[in-house]
């Protein structure tokens, strides 16, 4: 007792001499700044979504559409984050302890459970607060357009987000904590991360599963259902409701029961890389960001080639070194990426089938789940631009050298595409018109997502202080920041859009005809993107030249 | 496997069968190793051998793919193991905004650490940050840094002390008071084990471990055996 208490007495005293040191480094008006700067963007934010909701109060028929239904759609999106929490939880999360805590704090002989939970109680503090004030938000907006008090709304609206972050913070640090590879069979030890991480997905795709069920049959067995009914109180109470509310009281419970047996090792990876990843995300650097996450998940390319390669028994004549360089590097692809490129060509499939039924906005969700395929598919390109080192070294020019090593990646997505029209013409029920149609769509989608990952990949992030940025006004270097932000993923749902050219075919035009009349200019940017890639050197090289020469006048001819 | 120790004692450090995968490498074959009480071992091995992972797993920071490894009969990174090992990493983790002194403090509470300041000043006074004592040893050079994190190492109390490559980025007067203040740790009694590609330091020990690929390729008194060919 008496080392526990000295144990825990040190510990508030490193925290307070810390607290010390960091609060005479704060700048107040950096801090204030940042202040002004959140509540200006929140309140933005606030005013466009209150916009796209409307003022007027919706008919008798809708609002018995959201009570009947409503429930199953928010319960989908608290499953998801539950979902989401689980293969936190299974991959040593949430908690992102500071290295120098690792090494000192939980190395030390203290009980760590007294270190790890007032870190679990702060974040699921802050978790909930950011809960509360999300849930009020969309109990106010749904207010203005449903029946029932102003308070009734907003307070089911934020018990019920509370509630839902602390479910899935609360089941992240119990699956982290509760060591569930073992379970499987790991033993105390006999890989037990990587059973953790296995048994923490599958619990996830079974809550992401049951509350998707639920929506998609109309029922409400799955306690995120449930949490989902206190949200729609205001239009009639379930006593249910309070399952949902249980099952998330009783997550954070066992999260902060368990949180003190999570892994030394997960958490020393995840001290840095989270960081990072932070770091990166804020610089809109998306290549360092899918780098860092792949090393967060241990996602590593596999050590040796499957047996039977094809590639090492053909003449070096034949094999071009480049597209060779490619498909080593693909070959090697961890299952789990392979897995997540067919999972993403599925539910870019899925998502054109909605938007073909009607619901147009589901086609950047087609859009964008093929651009996330694509960062994942030009990784020999994205490889050799991680090295620029050795890309200067080969006495090749860099823009064919780049073009070269999209053709690998090209016929990736184009399977992955092929892999969406697979599952588009399933869920249409083998209608011919949609293997037509995704016969026609599935090059310029592949090539458009590629092109919008080689764009995002070949740019970097925006450079902090450039000389272009400086000469332009702040309001054109701002726009040029946000269009270099949001072309590639546009690009990515241009190259999918021409399916909604075909949701109104006539006789003399059937679907696949107005669907090939589109796909034309689609293929003809895709062009325009491949000779960019592969002039942008010597354009931005002649720039560079023409920039200095502005600065300090052309070069004086040598003197005779 | 290794030999049951005729004492009584538990050994210091002591693996069976243990490994580490990491994908479909294996960092680490199925290893038996027992280091018994008292005991100065050098750990050697070409870049990539197994020596860091070895070390790591014993300080309880990875967890084993499979067998197991204990400190004097407690699994590593229990509380027992953690109070009994003190560990120093290659690269020097401190906090950004504590200073020298500050750590030293806190690193001693938490250890439950008596009389420790007669201790951390002769430390720090040998390692020469006695000016440095109240800076932040962010704003530290490599080698200061690393001295911090020695000073960390053995201000504590330990009865095993793992070292892994402690003498990277320190300057000839550093790298001596450390090998002097190693030499005082196994003369008092610690069971001390050192991973090192610096030969020098192998003739001082009176038994050398090498690694090669993960696995044990030679035990025995370094004398015995070209260090060298060991090593590369």
């Amino acid at each position: 007792m008496t080392a526990v208490v000295s144990a825990r007495e040190a510990l508030i005293d490193l925290h307070r001499a810390r607290r010390r040191t960091r609060t005479k480094q704060i700048d107040v008006f950096e801090a204030l700044y940042r202040v002004y700067v959140t509540a200006i963007v929140g309140g933005i934010a606030l005013w466009v979504v209150s916009g796209l909701t409307g003022d007027h109060r919706v008919d008798a028929a809708t609002a018995a559409q959201v009570r009947d239904h409503g429930a199953q759609v928010i319960g989908a999106v608290i499953g998801l984050a539950w979902a989401i929490g689980l293969r936190s939880g299974g991959r040593g999360g949430p908690l992102v302890i500071e290295a120098a805590d690792v090494r000192h704090v939980l190395l030390a002989p203290i009980d760590r459970t007294l270190v790890l939970r007032p870190m679990a109680l702060r974040q699921i503090r802050f978790g909930v607060f950011a809960g509360l004030a999300a849930g009020a938000v969309g109990g106010l907006l749904a207010y203005r357009r449903l029946p029932g008090p102003a308070l009734e709304w907003v307070g089911y609206g934020a018990i019920t987000g509370a509630l839902a972050v602390a479910g899935a913070l609360g089941l992240a640090m119990a699956v982290s904590g509760a060591r569930l590879g073992r379970l499987a069979g790991g033993g105390a030890a006999g890989g037990g991360l990587a059973r953790s991480s296995l048994v923490g997905g599958l619990l996830a795709l079974g809550v992401a599963g049951w509350s998707a069920a639920d929506a998609a049959t109309g029922s409400t067995t799955s306690p995120a259902t449930w949490l989902g009914r206190l949200a729609i109180s205001p239009l009639g109470w379930r006593s249910g409701s309070l399952i949902g509310a249980g099952v998330a009281i009783a997550a954070v419970g066992a999260g902060l029961w368990w949180i003190g047996g999570c892994s030394i090792e997960a958490a020393e990876r995840r001290a840095s890389l989270v960081g990072q990843i932070r770091f990166a995300a804020t610089l809109r650097d998306i290549r360092t960001v899918v780098v860092l996450r792949r090393q967060l998940s241990q996602e590593l390319p596999r050590q040796r080639r499957p047996r039977r390669s094809r590639l090492s028994g053909l003449p070096d004549w034949l094999a071009w070194p480049v597209w060779r360089r490619g498909w080593q590097g693909i070959i090697r692809f961890p299952p789990l990426r392979v897995l997540r490129l067919a999972a993403l060509g599925a539910a870019a499939g899925l998502a054109a089938v909605g938007a073909w039924r009607g619901t147009t906005p589901l086609i950047v969700v087609a859009g964008l789940a093929l651009y996330l395929a694509a960062l994942d598919a030009v990784e020999p390109l994205a490889q050799e631009l991680d090295h620029p080192d050795r890309r200067d070294g080969y006495p090749v020019d860099v823009g064919p050298l780049y073009l070269r090593l999209v053709a690998p990646s090209l016929v990736v997505m184009i399977a992955v595409a092929a892999v969406g029209v697979a599952v588009a013409v399933a869920a249409s029920g083998f209608r011919a018109v949609a293997w037509q149609v995704g016969a026609v769509v599935v090059l310029p989608a592949a090539g458009c997502a590629l092109g919008g990952a080689v764009t995002s990949v070949i740019q970097g992030p925006p450079p902090i202080a450039s000389a272009t940025d400086s000469m332009l006004p702040p309001e054109v270097a701002g726009a040029r920041a946000m269009i270099r932000t949001v072309w590639p993923p546009l690009l990515a749902t241009i190259g999918v859009a021409p399916v909604l050219a075909g949701r109104h075919p006539s006789v003399s035009e059937p679907a696949v005809i107005r669907v090939a009349g589109v796909t034309v200019p689609v293929l003809a940017l895709l062009i325009i993107v491949g000779i960019w890639i592969r002039q942008r050197e010597p354009i931005h090289a002649w720039f560079r030249v023409a920039m200095k020469e502005a600065t300090s006048g052309p070069a004086r001819p040598a003197a005779r | 496997m290794p030999a049951p120790s005729l004492s009584g004692i538990p050994p210091a450090l002591a693996a069976r069968g243990l490994t580490k995968v990491y994908g479909d490498l294996a960092a680490l074959e199925p290893l038996d190793l027992a280091i018994p009480a008292g005991q100065r071992v050098v750990l050697v091995g070409h870049n990539g051998s197994g020596k860091t992972t070895l070390l790591r797993m014993a300080a309880g920071i990875l967890e084993p793919s499979g067998g197991d490894i204990e400190i004097f009969g407690s699994a590593a990174g229990s509380l027992e193991a953690r109070a009994a090992l003190s560990y120093l990493p290659d690269t020097p983790v401190l906090y950004d905004d504590l200073s020298v002194s500050e750590h030293v403090e806190y690193t001693c509470r938490l250890h439950g650490a008596e009389d420790w300041q007669d201790r951390a000043s002769a430390l720090i006074a040998d390692l020469g940050l006695a000016a440095r004592a109240d800076d932040l040893p962010s704003r530290f050079s490599r080698g200061l840094r690393q001295k911090t994190a020695i000073v960390l190492a053995l201000v504590r109390p330990f009865d095993v002390l793992l070292v892994d490559e402690p003498f990277v980025g320190l300057d000839p007067a550093g790298r001596n008071a450390f090998t002097e203040l190693i030499d005082d740790a196994y003369a008092a009694g610690a069971t001390v084990v050192v991973a090192t590609h610096q030969l020098d330091y192998v003739a001082r020990v009176e038994r050398c471990v090498a690694l090669r690929d993960g696995a044990v390729v030679y035990d025995g008194s370094p004398g015995a055996v070209d260090v060298a060919g060991l090593v590369g």
